[in-house]
């Protein structure tokens, strides 16, 4: 891992394409200002981990057949959720 | 996307070349994954679908359309995304959610990550809805373990 250290307003570039700006430091804090071209996903490291791990869960499962989760869907699927987060 | 032949097995919704899903960053911490051919079963209602990795062949991710089981679950692109995927305002995407199965045999559903499909070029991405407090492991059934 670099280790470099900033002050506010200081910047780091990555590749040519990536500026990471210190914006403010606040207690505990450092709020990141981040440029990056379309298409880079900027997340969170601990969304990026777990993102990965759903993606590699959802292909790498001993599953029974599709048509038995289709049909578990089916008898489901009658009753819409409401999903929105509280 | 169109359903083909009529046997219980999955077969491929599409042989053709221009109906491979291409995500050109890949899937978030699979930036491999790439190219993908969606394969369903043959019928009206389609509940399930998998989408074959033509990169690494063992992967084969099990997907749905989550506005089928979600009334509210809605997704929305801002102006970059739709730029990325070449979607004007009007154009609505496909939208499929990954399952997994839990070891405790729940069916769930990746509401965080959805996949976003371009319907005419078949360019995807998987976008993060990173504030909606939507999970990556949301229940949907009991399906056994």
């Amino acid at each position: 891992m670099l280790v470099l250290s900033r002050k506010c307003e200081q910047s780091v570039m990555l590749g040519d394409d990536i500026v990471v700006t210190v914006l403010g430091v606040e207690g505990d804090r450092v709020k990141l200002g981040i440029h990056a071209p379309r298409g880079v996903n900027i997340l969170r490291h601990e969304i990026y981990r777990q993102l990965q791990d759903a993606n590699a869960g959802a292909a790498n499962h001993s599953r029974p057949s599709v048509q038995s989760i289709a049909d578990a869907l089916r008898g489901r699927s009658g009753q819409k959720a409401q999903v929105s987060p509280a | 996307m169109q359903m083909t032949e009529t046997r219980a097995e999955l077969v491929p919704a599409a042989a053709a070349a221009d109906q491979i899903i291409t995500f050109p960053n890949g899937l978030v911490g699979c930036e491999s994954w790439r190219h993908f051919v969606l394969m369903t079963e043959q019928e009206e209602d389609l509940a399930v679908g998998v989408l074959e990795c033509l990169d690494q062949p063992e992967t084969r991710l099990m997907v749905t359309n989550p506005k089928l089981l979600f009334a509210d679950y809605s997704v929305s692109l801002n102006d970059s995304e739709r730029q990325l995927l070449d979607m004007p305002e009007g154009v609505e995407p496909v939208i499929y959610c990954t399952l997994s199965i839990t070891s405790e045999g729940w069916l769930t559903a990746n509401l965080l990550g959805p996949l976003v499909i371009n319907p005419e070029t078949r360019v995807a991405k998987q976008i993060v809805l990173a504030d909606s407090g939507y999970s990556t492991r949301h229940p949907v059934v009991r399906v056994g373990a």
